[in-house]
């Protein structure tokens, strides 16, 4: 029978750890949390709040605000000022969306306007506030078979990629970015082709990557091209159009909705994502290092 | 070429000034992964044990079973923890999900099934009777089941670093249930990805390589203990246990 | 003349088989029984189930005159294991840990709570006696069969047991190895007088060693006596067969039994 202890013992250690992670507060992480260095804001004016002193909340949001890095800056910040430990979920603007509607986050950061109505009008989110903007750029090889360099027109740019059969990658992976890409194409009454049209299924960073391998165009937000940019050789060939504006949005997961949501952090999340402050840094960011800031604050 | 070149150089440089978050996403892989080895292994090894040495009916089947799961891909064990771990779902009120302690119960369940398994297999691998003569030499059950362990050490550590190896590199799991979450649930392989994705690859090589160090240096230290003959000496003379 | 071992009613089922039917034995102090039988007569479960290492049914079961208290014809694992290490048993393989000579001889002492220094010492002794002592830091795996076999031999006897079981413990090895393995035994056993039950298919064991032996058929034992009473009136065709063999080589194989030990008759 002493053999069975043996068992259950790890088992109940097990249960019992993970138990305990949920409440316990992460150690505050010195800087930056990501190796790759980004240059700091100014800290705060109040004294830092141990991040988690006051609980935790989930943040669903897409993988362009994590990859740009600029979660990576606003975050600390945020935990810092209000003492909330956040557990960031990075996936795509659909699948946050998603988490949303199973109330299985406490606020959402995304960039899929169409989609978020949705959630709006059923009730699912509330607080619902355009936060910034960037913009999409297509972007390709500097042959650009299709000849679309300069046109101003994104609609025209998709025709001719279409009529030159010229390899195009999409994301596929119902992100904001997809989203966008494909009801761009729908606007220009074009259904793309397998033969050129490819499908990554991956994030931003990587369908990148795909499309510099692949000599293909793509549409990309500006923030993560340039962050990327090191390592490719497209080049921005489309800019400035108006369907290519990509905008944010933050939004809390109804508490009237889903009991276990944490209101109070959701909210504390919308008010500090509006505030001057945070908008400025949002402003500045990407400055120092690509010359040119990557996100537009669209707070008055 | 340059590349990977540069990358061994900032794995140098990293090490050398002790960047204090690659210590940390290393500390966080060294935890969970060991933990959740350690955990693995003690329920494996003893069970796998029990399985090579016991005939009962439906044994077959059950071997069976423990042999399936060692090929558990790591993404759907990922996917369906976390399913299970949602605040509306059924396990929700443990409210683990993004810890760290989720990302060792997901890595368990990747590595106990193949440290049960291999283990099984070694045992099985010795001759029925030896059994038979340790009980006839005066061993009690847990010197019996001490020495046939022993003797079935090859396959026991191998099937140790077999786990150990697994989940140490998964990617799959530890995001789903960890969410990568910086200074808390970051671990080597789901920092690699990240870094990659946003086009770092010094640092994402850098990163490989100490992944790979680690992983080495731990697997190195069990293969010394494969060669030990000293350990089993003390145990052998009885105490307490007879 | 005492019995050390008294058994009655061993009854042994497996797998709804019956390998062993009501069998009554006795070993007696200082003797050495053989058992004998065909092929698929249940001598080694019979070796097991006196050993208590395969769990058989008995009506008594007494060690050293000490009866075992019985549930269910079983006697508690606690009195098993006590009684296990009272015992030692040497089978057809040598059943080598993956460890040294000396390592494996020492083993059993280890086992039973003796220090580590004392068991190499006198595991060291009794590998000289069997003339391996030169190979005492040779991994098992490096061994002969031959050698093998003296190792675990010297394992069993330096564990002083009251009473040494041996199961067809030559029957692998070749003649040459086998004879000289014999007679090394058949020296133990008369220095130390200790009770040993063999079991066997060997005319040549069956006469050189046995004071007594059983004939084991079909789980039933159907004869009992000194190997010449035995092989005079064999009741089965392996015994038989065996006689025959025995007259064959008749010079050579005059029955001993008895003759070069002391105690019993």
């Amino acid at each position: 029978m002493q053999k069975w202890f043996k068992f259950a013992a790890p088992l109940l250690a097990a249960v019992l750890l993970f138990g305990c992670g949920g409440s316990q507060p992460a150690a505050t992480p010195a800087q930056e949390s990501t190796p790759a260095a980004q240059s700091a804001p100014a800290p705060a004016k109040q004294p830092d709040l141990v991040p988690g002193s006051k609980g935790e909340m989930i943040l669903a949001t897409t993988t362009s605000t994590q990859d740009s890095g600029l979660l990576g800056v606003i975050i600390p910040l945020f935990e810092k000022q209000t003492g909330y430990k956040v557990k960031i979920v990075a996936v795509g603007s659909g699948q946050a969306l998603a988490m949303g509607e199973k109330g299985e986050a406490d606020a959402i950061l995304s960039h899929a306007p169409a989609a978020e109505q949705k959630l709006v009008d059923a009730g699912t989110v509330t607080n619902y506030k355009q936060i910034m903007h960037n913009d999409f750029i297509i972007v390709g090889p500097a042959a650009d078979p299709a000849k679309i360099k300069g046109m101003t027109d994104s609609l025209a740019a998709l025709k001719a990629i279409a009529a030159a059969k010229a390899p195009f990658v999409t994301r596929g992976d119902n992100s904001g970015t997809d989203q966008l890409e494909k009801s761009l194409w729908k606007q220009a009454s074009i259904t793309p082709d397998t033969a050129w049209y490819i499908t990554s299924g991956t994030g931003m960073g990587k369908t990148l990557s795909l499309a510099d391998e692949k000599n293909a165009y793509t549409i990309t937000d500006r923030a993560t091209y340039l962050a990327q940019q090191k390592n490719l050789s497209l080049q921005i060939l489309v800019q400035g159009d108006k369907p290519l504006l990509n905008i944010y949005h933050v939004m809390q997961v109804n508490p009237a909705k889903f009991q276990k949501v944490n209101a109070a952090a959701g909210e504390a999340f919308v008010n500090f994502m509006v505030n001057a402050e945070t908008q400025k840094v949002i402003s500045e960011f990407g400055k120092e290092k690509y010359g040119q800031q990557l996100f537009f604050s669209d707070v008055k | 070429m340059n590349l990977f070149w540069e990358g061994f150089r900032q794995a140098g440089l990293m090490l050398a000034r002790r960047d204090p978050e690659l210590l940390q996403i290393a500390w966080t892989t060294l935890r969970i992964s060991g933990l959740a080895t350690l955990i693995s292994m003690c329920a494996g090894v003893p069970l796998g044990l029990l399985l090579g040495l016991a005939h009962f009916p439906g044994r077959r089947f059950v071997a069976s079973f423990v042999n399936a799961a060692m090929g558990l891909p790591p993404v759907v064990v990922g996917l369906i923890v976390s399913i299970l771990l949602w605040r509306y779902g059924p396990l929700g009120f443990l409210h683990a999900l993004y810890t760290p302690g989720a990302m060792v119960a997901a890595q368990i369940i990747i590595a106990a099934p193949k440290i049960t398994g291999l283990t099984m297999a070694g045992i099985m691998q010795l001759n029925p009777r030896l059994h038979l003569q340790m009980q006839a030499l005066g061993a009690n059950r847990w010197q019996t089941y001490w020495l046939l362990i022993r003797e079935a050490r090859l396959s026991v550590v191998a099937a140790i670093m077999a786990g150990f190896g697994a989940v140490i590199a998964e990617v799959g799991a530890s995001t789903a249930v960890g969410a990568n979450i910086p200074g808390y649930t970051r671990v080597l392989s789901t920092a690699i990805v990240l870094e990659s994705s946003m086009g770092n690859y010094d640092v994402a090589l850098a990163l490989c390589f100490i992944l790979l160090l680690l992983s080495y240096a731990v697997t190195a230290g069990l293969t010394l203990l494969q060669q030990q003959r000293l350990i089993g000496a003390r145990v052998q003379r009885g105490g307490w246990w007879s | 003349m005492t019995a050390l071992l008294s058994v009655r009613g061993l009854n042994l089922n497996r797998g709804g088989r019956q390998v062993l039917t009501e069998i009554h034995l006795d070993v007696l102090e200082g003797e050495l029984l053989a058992i004998v039988g065909p092929n698929g007569a249940g001598k080694s479960s019979l070796l097991q189930s006196l050993a208590l290492l395969t769990p058989a049914r008995f009506l008594s079961y007494a060690f050293a005159g000490r009866p075992l208290p019985l549930a269910g014809g079983r006697p508690s694992r606690a009195d098993g294991l006590a009684l296990r290490r009272q015992l030692a048993v040497v089978f057809q393989e040598p059943l080598l840990l993956d460890a040294t000579a000396l390592e494996n001889a020492a083993s059993g002492l280890k086992l039973r709570g003796v220090n580590r220094k004392e068991a190499l010492k006198r595991a060291s002794a009794w590998l000289d006696r069997l003339g391996v002592g030169h190979l005492a830091g040779r991994h098992a795996r490096e061994l002969s069969g031959g050698e093998a076999q003296r190792v675990s031999l010297a394992r069993a006897l330096a564990l002083s047991p009251r009473l040494l079981m041996l199961d067809e413990p030559f029957s692998p090895l070749d003649a040459l190895t086998r004879s000289a393995l014999l007679h090394d035994l058949r020296g133990m056993l008369a220095e130390t007088g200790t009770t040993a039950l063999l079991v066997t298919h060997d005319v040549t064991e069956l006469a050189h060693l046995a004071d007594r032996v059983l004939v084991l058929e079909a789980g039933r034992i159907v004869q009992a006596g000194t190997p010449a009473e035995v092989l005079a009136e064999p009741r089965t065709d392996l015994v038989r067969q065996m006689a025959a063999i025995a007259r064959q080589t008749a010079a050579a194989l005059t029955p001993l039994a008895g003759a070069n030990r002391s105690g019993p008759e």
